[in-house]
């Protein structure tokens, strides 16, 4: 089954702060196969959580997807789809960007579901588990019924002022049937919680942060979703119950067949999981391929440098090859039009001052790597000065006021977290940079 | 390193010049010294600390009994003067707690702590001055462990300050050098922290712990809040200083490969316990643990052969301080958990019925709304099937009805029934719980299946690779009925293969 589910072309998300436009994911392309399980790894601040949220649509603002497309293949839904906007459909796939929100927004569940980083702070604390997740099966049942006037239907009727008041002062539960209820219990067992019965009426503090996660995943399977991503889902977890949690995510692709998009920074965990792999860095894929071919056989640098970072459990100790600087800022007037990964590459050439397309690299025939080491050999002749950037970056710095003002930590958009921080452009070996070098 | 004896002089002649070579030879080393007339830098003697919840007055006053939270119990190691000792678990293991405790920034429970000699917890005066100088750690979080108003200059130079070091000229110098011995620039002196990065700010808070030239560092978590990359410069940046200032680490991780990468010997904690301590090689090439084992095999490793690796990795959640088990605490969840001498019973059966005993003695095993396969839910707990009121005389066929059901939820391995013998004790101890006589079900099951790792807690040996678990102790001490009374001396076994 080698059918693409899901195809990226050119999304860009961008979030418009006060410090200026974050370009958090540019041009990205990707393309998911139905039933496989697509590893997106990267650092902190490379974009793949907002590629998440992009495919969820649950960007906020002042985060904005500005371009691309994200196809859909989905025969039923293209149908339905169809008359009323003929332009959004090719085939049986749906580009999800041409389709108004609330269609979008019904697919949510039953196409797509997400499995967060952080059960603890995903669920809300004065509901029990089994009410939140009954609450989700019933959106879904409700979506199922009507996959495009769902949204509109229950924001009028159902979750209108009035009942909202109401249910302020009487109980909640009316919400959901008992059908509902019974359908979490069976989710609860189904993610294995010993005692669903008595668990589905527990608060989320009774939950240890493993048996949360697997609620957390119960919950996302209550639409019984084409597609699971999961954004870090064992980030949080001990390296134990990270392996349960490994384990149960494996065999519940397995019994349904779903496909899985799987955010982490831990390579160990692509390698347990992952079919194929995406290496994102400032917000684009710079290496992909199957696993094998970006594990045992990288091309750009960067994976490089990551692979060599990470220190071996079997083997004796030994230096660790760090990547020099920081991952980078994202403010577009930041980001010159080249390598984004040059001024850290220790194989920079002057090729690399032009950004670099995607190259075919030997290995299957998914592997291709933004590097032009793809495609030239390596030669210290045309290689970049070791201080390049860093002179070219005091000379900048000169025209800014404070250099440093811009570059304190800081979060954008609400919802978006870590993943939109950016960071000095220094660190350590590099830190010349910034207002030291006068 | 000043801990040289003869031996050890010639080993390091012999490899000079290879540091790694050198640490292992001397870890050995410091391992057959052990005994000898040696001292170790620190010594923590049976450290405890525990925590009070429901601890107030006013809760005194409503006669609350006060509830400990027993975070560290009964701890001892050593560290030797050079080298780095790990110390891993799981959250909540008591792995943080210890490092406090033995700074003595957490009032000890019980138990000493020797520095040079002496011991932490009586310190006053100029040696109380002393101790502080030469021991101090690095936190988990430079985000939260920096003072935002204050520059970074200021922040590694006021241990200085505090302790009225040299004069404030020279202190600014000494400062600047720091700054450039943890790969910053003298010239960000007057920054702040937040115009640093994580990596960056890990390394303001060494040079802040470096200040007073140390002799002991505590690094709680260094690297846990850095990307990977990152992380790798700060491990090879205290690699360094551990060679040019001759430091000794105690390195608090939950991350194994920090843990194989950096240290020498290696402390495996299991709530509040050191199940198992020893050099760094051989608990990474032999874990004899259970728990030790099981987490090394949890651990995905970033290689293209980890989807076809053999794991075993263990079911269940680590049991709360408050309550640890009896005897063994990694007893809940031991996939090697030992059965009585005269039961003939397969290892995966006996982990399920421990696993029932558990749910029993806890009264946490579910009887209410068991399905009878038939459609209908029978409420074994109030005595309903169906709509069907019977709560007055519950009749022998559901209670055998709820039995087989809650047999073939926790054995569905062998399709419901158990081998011989052990049907029937299960048999009738769940259908004295479905009566509701909890405590006769979990006396009849502990009778036949009472395993020594609940009755006695094993006893970390002395030898250098040492592991605190029955499978390795002494059998003749592990015969049934042999009860031994409280905490007697049986638990101290001696690792009898090493």
């Amino acid at each position: 089954m080698s059918e693409d589910i899901i195809r990226i072309r050119d999304l860009s998300t961008r979030f418009f702060t006060a410090e200026g436009q974050v370009n958090a994911v540019s041009d990205l392309e990707l393309t998911i196969e139905r039933g496989e399980v697509f590893g997106i790894v990267g650092e902190s601040g490379s974009g793949k959580s907002v590629t998440a949220l992009s495919v969820m649509d649950l960007v906020e603002s002042p985060g904005e997807i500005t371009g691309g497309s994200i196809e859909y293949r989905n025969p039923a839904f293209a149908d339905a789809i169809r008359d009323t906007h003929p332009d959004a459909v090719d085939g049986e796939l749906v580009d999800l960007l041409a389709i108004p929100r609330e269609t979008r927004q019904s697919l949510r569940g039953t196409s797509f579901s997400m499995v967060f980083q952080d059960p603890e702070s995903s669920f809300n604390p004065t509901l029990t588990v089994g009410e939140q997740l009954a609450e989700a099966v019933e959106v879904q049942r409700r979506a199922s019924a009507n996959p495009r006037s769902t949204r509109a239907r229950t924001n009028r009727s159902r979750y209108s002022l009035g009942s909202y008041v109401l249910s302020t002062v009487l109980p909640s539960q009316r919400y959901v049937t008992d059908e509902s209820r019974n359908r979490a219990v069976e989710l609860l067992e189904l993610v294995g919680i010993p005692d669903p019965v008595e668990r589905a009426d527990e608060y989320p503090y009774e939950y240890s942060g493993g048996m949360l996660q697997r609620a957390m995943i119960a919950q996302a399977l209550a639409g019984e979703p084409d597609v699971l991503i999961a954004d870090e889902p064992t980030t949080a977890l001990d390296v134990t119950i990270q392996a349960q949690i490994l384990d149960l995510l494996s065999d519940l692709q397995e019994e349904t067949g779903m496909t899985i998009l799987l955010i982490t920074h831990n390579l160990g965990v692509v390698a347990w999981m992952c079919d194929r792999v995406g290496v994102m860095y400032a917000g684009e894929i710079v290496e992909r391929g199957q696993l094998e071919d970006v594990f045992d056989r990288p091309t750009h640098p960067y994976t490089k440098g990551l692979l060599g970072s990470v220190p071996d459990l079997e083997g004796a100790g030994g230096r660790l090859q760090p990547i020099p600087g920081n991952v980078p800022s994202l403010l577009d007037r930041e980001m010159p039009d080249r390598c984004y990964f040059a001024d850290r590459c220790p194989k920079a050439m002057d090729e690399c001052l032009e950004h670099p397309p995607e190259f075919d690299v030997e290995g299957s025939d998914e592997h291709a790597a933004k590097c032009y080491l793809a495609e030239v050999e390596y030669t210290e002749s045309r290689a970049l000065p070791a201080d390049y950037f860093e002179l070219k970056d005091a000379s900048e710095t000169d025209e800014r006021p404070v250099a440093a003002d811009d570059e304190e930590p800081h979060r954008t958009g609400s919802g978006t977290g870590q993943e939109t921080e950016t960071t000095p452009a220094g660190d350590g070996s590099t830190s010349g940079s910034g207002g030291d070098s006068e | 390193m000043s801990t040289e004896t003869e031996t050890e002089t010639e080993a390091e002649a012999e490899a000079e010049t290879e540091t790694e070579a050198e640490t292992t030879t001397k870890v050995e080393i410091d391992a057959e010294a052990e005994t000898g007339s040696e001292q170790p830098l620190v010594r923590v003697d049976s450290l405890h600390k525990y925590f009070y919840e429901k601890n107030s007055i006013v809760d005194r006053l409503l006669g609350e009994e006060p509830v400990a939270v027993r975070a560290v119990d009964d701890v001892s190691f050593d560290i030797h003067r050079g080298e780095t000792l790990g110390l891993v678990g799981e959250s909540g293991c008591g792995k943080s707690t210890t490092g406090e405790t033995l700074l003595h920034l957490q009032e000890p429970t019980d138990g000493a702590v020797e520095f040079q000699g002496r011991n932490v917890f009586e310190l006053a005066g100029r040696h109380l001055d002393r101790f502080r100088r030469s021991a101090q750690v690095v936190f988990q979080d430079p985000f939260s462990s920096l003072d935002p108003r204050m520059t970074i200059g200021r922040i590694v130079q006021q241990p200085l300050d505090v302790h009225s070091v040299d004069t404030e000229a020279d202190r600014r110098d000494r400062v600047q050098n720091l700054l450039e011995v943890v790969g910053l620039s003298a010239d960000q002196f007057d920054r702040y922290p937040h115009e640093f990065s994580g990596g960056q700010r890990q390394r303001i808070a060494i040079a802040r712990a470096l200040a007073l030239e140390p002799e002991f560092v505590v690094l709680d978590e260094p690297t846990s809040s850095l990307d990977v990359s990152v992380q790798a410069e700060v491990l090879n940046l205290l690699d360094d200083l551990q060679d040019e200032f001759d430091l000794t680490y105690l390195l608090i991780s939950h991350d194994l490969s920090v843990i194989r990468h950096v240290c020498d010997r290696v402390a495996v904690m299991y709530l509040g316990e050191i199940v198992e301590i020893g050099p760094v090689e051989n608990i990474f090439a032999e874990p004899k643990h259970p728990y030790t084992q099981a987490l090394l095999a949890s651990v995905p490793r970033a290689s293209t052969d980890e989807k076809e690796r053999e794991r075993e990795t263990i079911s269940g959640d680590v049991p709360s301080p408050r309550d640890p088990p009896s005897g063994c605490r990694f007893r809940t969840r031991c996939p090697e958990v030992i059965p009585p001498a005269d039961l003939e019973i397969e290892q995966s059966t006996y982990r399920d019925l421990m696993n029932l005993r558990e749910r029993v003695e806890s009264r946490e095993l579910s009887l209410e709304l068991v399905d009878d396969g038939e459609g209908n839910r029978i409420d074994g707990s109030s005595g309903r099937v169906g709509n069907v009121d019977v709560t007055d005389e519950r009749t022998g066929d559901e209670t055998r009805a709820i039995v087989g059901a809650v047999k073939d939820r926790l054995f569905s391995a062998g399709d419901g029934t158990l081998p011989g013998r052990h049907d029937e004790v299960v048999t009738a101890a769940l259908e004295a719980a479905v009566d509701d006589d909890w405590q006769r079900a979990a006396a009849m099951l502990r009778e036949e299946y009472e395993s020594v790792c609940e009755r006695v807690n094993p006893g970390l040996g002395e030898e250098a690779h040492a592991v605190a678990c029955h499978l390795y102790g002494d059998p003749d001490e592990l015969v049934p009925g042999d009860r031994p009374d409280g905490e007697s001396n049986v638990g101290r076994e001696r690792d009898e293969r090493e």
